[in-house]
């Protein structure tokens, strides 16, 4: 019986170590495995027949396929800085482009004032690229880029999808129904706002894989919270997806909130959810190409140039998101006006 | 290496110094519009539209009267009918089309009245004289 310790990578959750130490104890000359999320390190009890560097690629070959490497050494960090030469100009050109999409009054182009399906459906294509996606789409990039270089897979950013959906037909019918509209106030329109612009300064940080700090501020779930969404499934979380998605009905997105009031109008569940249900299938094609763009990138070559590239539009975009939480607060006066 | 450095860094200010320009067109140049304020049964009325933001986006009125602020909308799905006035306190979801008028006592009509969408991408100010 004998005790190693090894150094594992790819670790972002305490789900993550859950997932490592049942997969390793699931062996047969294993005793017992505790991971350790703060220091990333491994320790391992059980009969070894073979030396630790074997043991450590044995080990990897079990977990890599959910993006996780175990070694004897530790990996030397990695910040590639030569990723930058290509990853500002591209991001800076991004946010031009975001800024001209928005002077160009793409709000105007709905002319009717009575809202049908289709009405609804339009709606959703431009909310996708107008305002809304400073605040929508900044977070499925920061989410998805992240998810997508921990190594989650199309399950995930597939159940936020799904969640974003089934989500707005329930919550939309639930408005129609109860002729109670689902706004929040102002304060706590404001405080979410800020939330989110925080969440995706964190992610948009932790993109750009400079500094080691942010990892500390990472939101882990708790653990005995973990434990079920870890036994539910060894692949992914299927859970926090979800829910993320449904969230999403509650974004201070201003056409969202539109079209909940309409949703409200209604006073009927069918009506109701099917209006929200179409806005939202509306909004699905730029989000899914941001989701599962980022999950395709995240395999070619170019993915630190990518991983870059999107830690700084999340950047900008929390910034934006935080400097208009605050005007809307009424603390300091706006900076932008489109 | 070096080089593309310098090309990098030459073209992301390129960028942000025209994104600067872009953005402020238009938007300190405007001396405030008074077209917009008119006397009625000695109530001072603004009208603004909302629609894709806000029209006028600076209007010069009368300090210390009784203000009556119009927002009318047509067809606005947008944030700019999620009004915003912190001053005020003040937030309402508009219709999609309509008027809506705010009462601005007269007590609070003094200086500059910022009003924005709930997502503060869109803003109008009223200043008071």
């Amino acid at each position: 019986m004998k005790t190693y310790t090894f150094h594992v990578n790819g670790m972002h959750c305490k789900a993550c170590s859950l997932l490592i130490e049942q997969i390793l104890v699931e062996l047969p000359n294993i005793d017992s495995a505790s991971v350790s999320l703060a220091t990333n390190k491994v320790n391992v009890t059980g009969d070894f027949v073979r030396t630790p560097e074997e043991t450590a690629v044995d080990f990897t070959k079990l977990v890599q396929s959910h993006g996780y490497t175990i070694s004897v050494e530790k990996n030397a960090h990695i910040a590639g800085w030569g990723d930058f030469a290509y990853a500002v100009p591209i991001s800076v050109a991004i946010i031009f482009g975001f800024f001209l999409l928005q002077k160009a009054g793409f709000a105007s182009l709905i002319t009717s004032s009575s809202v049908s399906y289709g009405t609804a459906f339009v709606i959703g294509l431009i909310a996708s690229v107008s305002t809304c996606l400073a605040i929508v789409g900044g977070l499925v990039l920061s989410l998805s880029a992240s998810s997508a270089k921990e190594g989650g897979t199309w399950r995930t950013q597939s159940l936020f999808h799904v969640g974003r959906i089934g989500g707005f037909f329930i919550l939309g019918g639930l408005v129609g129904l109860l002729g109670n509209s689902l706004h929040l106030g102002l304060t706590a329109n404001v405080v979410l706002g800020g939330i989110v612009a925080l969440v995706m300064l964190v992610l948009g940080v932790n993109l750009l894989d400079v500094f080691h700090f942010t990892k500390k501020l990472q939101f882990t779930l708790p653990t005995r919270f973990s434990k079920h969404v870890v036994k539910g499934s060894k692949h992914d979380h299927y859970l926090a997806p979800l829910l993320v998605g449904i969230g999403t009905f509650f974004l201070p997105c201003g056409f969202t909130q539109s079209m909940q009031l309409y949703a409200l109008s209604t006073g009927s569940f069918m009506q109701g959810a099917l209006t929200m249900t179409v806005f939202a299938l509306g909004t699905l094609p730029v989000l899914a190409l941001l989701s599962f763009g980022s999950l395709n990138i995240a395999h070619k070559p170019w993915k630190g140039t990518f991983f870059k590239t999107a830690g700084i539009i999340v950047i900008a975009l929390a910034l934006l998101n935080l400097a208009n939480a605050l005007a809307t607060a009424g603390i300091i006066s706006p900076l932008f006006n489109f | 290496m070096n080089k593309s450095i310098f090309v990098s860094v030459a073209i992301s200010g390129l960028l942000i110094g025209g994104a600067f320009w872009f953005v402020s067109l238009g938007q300190n140049d405007d001396a405030g519009d008074t077209s917009v304020v008119s006397m009625i049964d000695g109530k001072q009325v603004i009208d603004i539209s909302a629609k894709g933001g806000y029209s006028p986006r600076k209007v010069i009125a009368k300090a210390g009267v009784l203000t009556i602020l119009r927002v009318k909308t047509s067809g606005t799905f947008d944030c700019s009918a999620s009004l915003v006035i912190p001053k005020l306190s003040y937030q309402k979801f508009l219709q999609p089309s309509g008027t809506e008028d705010i009462i601005i006592p007269a007590g609070k009509a003094q200086g500059t009245l910022q009003g924005l969408c709930s997502m503060g991408m869109y803003n109008f100010q009223i200043i008071f004289q």
